[in-house]
């Protein structure tokens, strides 16, 4: 028997749906169904959602982001606390024999034999964090120190985010992505979308994002 | 309550984001006595002073590790995973009697 | 508003008098500027009077005039014990007085300082009111009233106010924000540091906004915020915990952890002590200063300023420039000469050498001030010299405002040179700046301040060998120039000799006398003294009463002043509304990924543990009535999933269960209990194996958080088992469809073969249903066949709604409880207490002691195998249909108690009451009756071992 019951494979007759869409359905969200998955696509102001990353602070679902966890002993190098860029994903050291892949290092991962892996894309949800308040949010419900100086892009932090456990990633200058538990995803939401709404932030579909550095250089 | 303790694997986080598992017992080996049992079990040395102790960082990584701290201060000497551990600490002088 | 009420405008004042403001004050609209406080708009009204005492309702007046004091307390918006002289003026505020009763004019409570005699000493009230005991709470009522402050509106909406924390880490924090503390700022963001400045008043400068030095202050303060410097104003940081302040502005409480902190909390001056010294008009120097400096309001016609040292002069210097008559200055230094004495002769103003007041003298206000030289003892010599003014501004000697420090570990020595306690040795992370460092003169502040912002950079690594070179250039110089002030020491109590109250402590009415009463009790350290006069004790902290209470105590015990000692000061440092502490509401609530499902169908959610569950669907016994006669089907997806894997998985789960895990097959699954090392039942659940080095363990929805972190626990101590552990409780969700019908259900989802003989009782199989890949287990919690499929959770919605579709009802919680009880299937928690075995919850099956290897709890299960368990769980059935309520107690004959119920329910298929009891296993017999008292009544039932429904388990393996 296998692990493949623990990874979504969405089916026309089963699609696939991000732990924050109930939630967020009530805040108005525009869904739409995107390789499987029943994604936010906005929240009906495109214009409106990219101003906010720009100018304060969107936030917005992307839960589906694969994320697989892999196992090794200890031997390889284990630097705490900084992810390494794999293509447009992210290899996260959580400890010395356990490690997060995100996005494309998933891909990059799949052939990978003589590891155990397991995945997790359904276990952690996602959001992305995005504007120049951004930290300042972060402030509101995480005591993690996130300025600058102490977390550079690429810096990754495994701990509290709203009093639940969490990984927390600057991705980009004004961008932090943050994992947590998928069934925290309707209070996290609510946390997230309060200390934003103080600071002049909103969610905002995963179109409105800015893109990465990575993103941006590739397009 | 509020100082800050360092996980080996994540660094320096608030207490809050850990889980404390109480001072280092030593698991008996072989087919403990009741006494030896009881002890085991049921008794700590609770020393006010350094003490070797357990915790979690619940929050985070979520690996267990080794801690010394004073228990009047709060002053957290080292932290460490198990296998780096500092060899088992001379026992000090406040708990030392307590085979009594 | 008359016109004298107000100075002409000058540069430094803070209000815009094109800006007014109204405002209500006990009902009367008053008028006042933006930029005003509270206290400033009623004193340019003409108002003198604040609030009433504490304890005598003496008419209190104008202090501090920084929100330090509590003569000012008023109810604002509701809101009671805001500090009117710091608190800014907004337009349309509702202020009222606190405290007096019928009105602030009139107070009926006056008579307790009028009638005086046993109302007096310390004590009184505690001797007094404690016989007879019955009637303290009608004194309580009446004494509480007396002595209130304010009143908490009642109304709930009324009171909620949202506030937040907000987390900042930086290099340095500096507390205050005087001249020390943003030169200290401003050296270390110089040198690079990320540093935080948070200040109590409205705007950051101190003493140099009312010095008229206000352009300097903000030059400085401009030039903190271009080197990056994050100034909070009106920010009081209310402590020091571990090193996180906690810096409360207004709706924000700003959480700041950092590096290095800098105190520059400054100094405060401190009243002088003399008969009738609580009179509206006796206010502090920088008090009056401060009403004429920042708030352009005349402190009175005429004035007379009092003090120990240049201080007192420069602050008459500074009431004159700014338009105030000041008619003479009382120094209590006998032959003090310099520019300052220079001046006032230049401006007319009388300086009066080597006296101070010794009483003063009015009826609702100040009327005028006797001036006396004194002796050591504080008697006046010769006739006093009366002079007429409506305002006293008293200067004495300045206490360190150290508290902060002392929280950090600080400890106070006194100063003789100085005549105050100073904080000594600090640790390295703390540099203190300023007046509270000793450097009081604004130019020793300013380089005291440089050198504490640099060191406190430079330790971080900032600032270089520049930076330290000119570091130890600034510390020379501060040295250099740091000189002894020239300062007269005020006796405990100066008087004329008649009578009157000198009051040492203004915020609990506490009197000279009653210290020196108290140390003829025996209370004569100041530990005893100030918890039976409860000097210090009041809203303000002994802010202007601790050096004054030192120093009566010392005159009564002859002990000096540094024996005495000082107080313990406790954090918070300024009272803070409790809304503040609170924050940010957080709940964390854990949901399924059917949730919303669940909530359409018009659920009634509850919580269950940090899970929202359905508990019901609006009909119990319906639904399960239909897990017993079609299929039912239920959202399970709380419980804890773990994946163990690895050559060792076996292994692992061998040491942690009593029974044997390692000799299950792939595709098989068995039941297992966990156990504490003392053997008793902590959780329990399922274990599937998928292939020998993986295993697939479920756990009870609440236990899930405290197994993973026992089964981590175990494998850091065993490092040399080869095992990983993945909780992926949130990333699958769960269902249990159960009942007659739930086989033809399946089927008809699935390509799977689901007969009995392909997918039997406890097997586990891999399937796709609907869609959707599962790991579907053949286990049955309700009793009913019935399967337990696992699947991605964000596929979860589309699984349950095919199986919906499929004709399975949805059942809660509440129903399945029902279900599971009629099969004893035990809840731990709920069934189980900290102390119960495997034995008396029946599970003997799962407790293998033939076992080859160690594992946990097993020395203490092998003694329990051989002795009848403390308590039996059994079931229970009563007869006449009553439920009792879960932890009634099961009594015996003589009503002593042998046990109690943990679990009662009408079962609808059974049409009867069932439960499960612990109890003494005496009564576990068959048949056995036991007597449940329940609120009074006695309740008959009869006990049954065996499962009430479906006893030997043939429909859950059909």
């Amino acid at each position: 028997m296998s692990l493949d019951f623990l990874s979504p494979r969405p089916t026309a007759q089963a699609p696939a749906r991000s732990p924050m869409v109930p939630g967020a359905a009530r805040a108005g969200a525009v869904t739409e169904i995107r390789d499987g998955w029943e994604v936010i696509a906005s929240f009906g102001d495109p214009a409106g959602e990219a101003a906010a990353c720009r100018e304060s602070v969107g936030f917005a679902d992307v839960s589906p982001l694969p994320k697989v966890e892999v196992f090794a002993r200890p031997g390889g190098e284990f630097v705490a606390g900084t992810a390494t860029r794999v293509g447009e994903g992210w290899r996260c050291p959580v400890r010395p024999e356990r490690t997060l892949l995100l996005g494309e290092a998933v891909t990059g991962a799949a052939g990978i034999t003589g590891v155990r892996t397991c995945d997790l894309t359904g276990t952690l949800a996602a959001l992305v964090v995005a504007g120049p308040a951004a930290r300042e949010t972060f402030a509101r419900f995480c005591a993690l120190d996130l300025r600058e100086a102490v977390l550079p892009v690429g810096g990754f932090r495994p701990g509290s985010v709203a009093r639940t456990p969490g990984f927390l990633l600057r991705d980009d200058r004004d961008r932090f992505l943050v994992l947590f538990g998928a069934a925290f995803s309707e209070y996290v939401w609510e946390v997230v979308a309060d200390a934003a709404a103080r600071l002049g932030g909103r969610p905002v579909g995963a179109d409105s994002l800015p893109a990465t550095k990575t993103e941006a250089a590739r397009a | 309550m509020s100082y800050v303790l360092t996980c080996p694997n994540c660094g320096p986080r608030e207490v809050t984001d850990f889980g404390f598992g109480g001072e280092v017992t030593t698991r008996p080996s072989g087919h403990p006595s009741p006494r030896e049992l009881n002890t085991y079990i049921y008794f700590r040395r609770n020393v006010a002073g350094p003490q070797r102790e357990w915790w979690v960082h619940r929050s985070g990584c979520g690996a267990w590790f080794l801690a010394e701290r004073d228990t009047r201060t709060n002053e957290v000497k080292w932290t460490a995973l198990p296998e780096d551990a500092p060899g088992a600490a001379t026992p000090d002088p406040v708990s030392s009697g307590e085979a009594r | 508003m008359t016109d004298s009420a107000r100075l002409a405008p000058t540069a430094g004042q803070r209000i815009d008098r094109s800006r007014p403001l109204r405002f209500s004050f006990d009902g009367d609209q008053v008028d006042g500027f933006d930029g005003d406080t509270i206290v400033s708009a009623l004193y340019a009204s003409g108002r003198r009077t604040f609030s009433r005492s504490f304890k005598y309702h003496r008419r209190r007046g104008e202090l501090c005039g920084c929100g330090q004091c509590a003569n000012s307390l008023f109810t604002v918006d509701g809101h009671p014990g805001v500090r009117g002289c710091g608190e800014p003026l907004r337009e349309g505020m509702e202020v009222t007085h606190q405290n007096a009763w019928p009105s602030l004019e009139f107070d009926a409570m006056r008579a307790t300082d009028l009638v005086g005699g046993p109302f007096t000493p310390p004590g009184f009230y505690y001797k007094t009111f404690i016989r007879p005991r019955k009637l303290w709470p009608v004194y309580e009522k009446v004494l509480r009233r007396a002595a209130g402050l304010g009143r908490l509106v009642s109304r709930q909406e009324e009171r909620e106010w949202r506030t937040e924390y907000r987390r900042r880490h930086c290099d340095v924090l500096v507390v205050g924000g005087g001249v020390a503390g943003l030169s200290a700022a401003l050296r270390a963001a110089e040198l690079g540091a990320d540093v935080v400045l948070c200040d109590e008043d409205s705007e950051p400068g101190g003493r140099l906004l009312i010095e008229g030095r206000h352009e300097e202050a903000r030059d400085l303060a401009a030039r903190c915020r271009e080197a990056g410097v994050e100034i909070l104003s009106g920010a009081p940081a209310l402590g020091f915990f571990d090193e996180l302040v906690p810096v409360w502005q207004g709706d924000t409480l700003h959480q700041v952890r950092a590096a290095r902190h800098v105190a520059a909390t400054g100094s405060l001056e401190q009243p002088l002590i003399f008969p009738d010294n609580d009179l509206p008009g006796v206010m502090l120097a920088t008090g009056a200063l401060r009403l004429a400096a920042l708030h352009g309001v005349r402190p009175g016609q005429r004035c007379v300023v009092a003090g120990v040292d240049d201080r007192a002069l420069e602050a008459a210097l500074a009431l004159h420039r700014l338009g105030v008559t000041v008619s003479a200055v009382a120094d209590l230094r006998e032959g003090a000469d310099g520019e300052a004495q220079a001046e006032l002769e230049a401006a007319g103003i009388e300086l009066i050498r080597g006296a101070m007041p010794v009483r003063a003298a009015g009826r609702k206000a100040l009327e005028g001030v006797s001036l006396a030289c004194v002796d050591a003892g504080g008697r006046a010599l010769g006739t006093p010299r009366k002079l007429a003014c409506d305002v006293l501004a008293v200067s004495g000697p300045p206490a360190p405002t150290s508290s902060l420090l002392l929280q950090s570990g600080v400890r106070a020595r006194f100063e003789e040179s100085a005549g105050t306690f100073l904080p000594g040795e600090a640790p390295p992370s703390i540099e203190p700046a300023g007046a509270v460092a000793g450097h009081e003169r604004a130019e020793l502040a300013r380089l005291s301040g440089s050198v504490a912002g640099a060191a406190a950079a430079l330790s971080l690594g900032f600032g270089g060998q520049t930076g330290r070179k000119l570091m130890e250039e600034e510390r020379a110089s501060l040295g250099a120039a740091t000189e002894t002030p020239n300062r007269a020491k005020p006796p405990a109590l100066a008087t004329d000799g008649a009578s009157g109250k000198a009051f040492v402590d203004l915020d609990e009415d506490v009197t000279v006398k009653d210290v020196r009463h108290a140390a003829a009790e025996g209370y004569d350290s100041i530990e005893l003294s100030k918890r039976y006069t409860t000097v210090t004790m009041g809203p303000s902290q002994g802010r202007f009463s601790q050096l004054a209470a030192v120093r009566a105590l010392s005159e009564a015990t002859g002990a000096d002043l540094g024996e005495v000692g000082m107080t313990t000061a406790r954090p918070p440092w300024t009272t803070v509304p409790m809304g503040v502490l609170a924050g940010r509401p957080f709940e964390p609530a854990r949901r399924s990924a059917i949730h919303d499902r669940h909530r359409e169908a018009g659920a009634s959610i509850r919580w269950a543990g940090d899970w929202r569950r359905a508990y019901d669907y609006g009909d119990v016994e319906g639904e399960v009535m239909a897990v017993h006669e079609a299929a039912g089907l239920i959202d399970v997806s709380t419980l804890g999933k773990f994946i163990v894997r690895g050559p060792d998985a076996g292994e692992l789960l061998d040491r942690l269960y009593p029974n044997r895990m390692s000799t299950l097959k792939p595709g098989r699954v068995r039941y297992g209990v966990l156990t504490s090392e003392a053997g008793r039942i902590t959780d329990d659940g399922t274990v599937g194996c998928l292939d020998e080095e993986t295993f697939y363990v479920t756990t009870t929805s609440s236990g899930a958080g405290a197994v993973e972190q026992w089964f981590s626990w175990w494998m850091a101590s065993w490092p040399e088992l080869d095992v990983d552990l993945t909780d992926v409780t949130q990333g699958l969700s769960a269902v249990n469809l159960a009942g007659p019908g739930s086989r033809e259900i399946l089927a008809g989802l699935t390509e799977a073969d689901v007969s009995a003989e392909a997918f039997a009782y406890l097997d586990a199989r891999e399937m796709e249903v609907a869609g959707v890949g599962c790991l579907a287990l053949r286990i049955g919690f309700v009793g009913e066949l019935g399967y337990e499929l696992h699947c991605p959770a964000p596929q979860a919605a589309a699984l349950w709604d095919a199986i919906a579709a499929g004709g399975a009802r949805p059942f809660g919680l509440e129903p399945q409880r029902i279900l599971r009880l009629q099969k004893m299937h035990i809840l731990v928690g709920q069934d189980t207490d900290s102390e119960m075995t495997p034995y008396g919850a029946n599970l003997d099956f799962a407790v293998k002691l033939d076992k080859e290897q160690d594992f946990i709890g097993r020395w203490a299960l092998e003694r329990q195998a051989e002795e009848a368990p403390p308590q039996a769980l059994v079931g229970f059935t009563c007869e006449d249909g009553a439920v009792p309520t879960e932890g009634a107690a099961v009594i015996d004959a003589a009503g002593k108690v042998l046990g109690q119920v943990t679990s009662s329910r009408r079962a609808p298929k059974l049409g009867r009451t069932i439960g499960l009891a612990m109890v003494d296993p005496s009564l576990a017999e068959e048949g056995a009756r036991i007597t449940i008292s329940d609120a009074g009544a006695r309740l008959s039932a009869a006990v049954t071992r065996k499962p009430f429904y479906d006893p030997d388990g043939e429909l859950l393996r059909s």
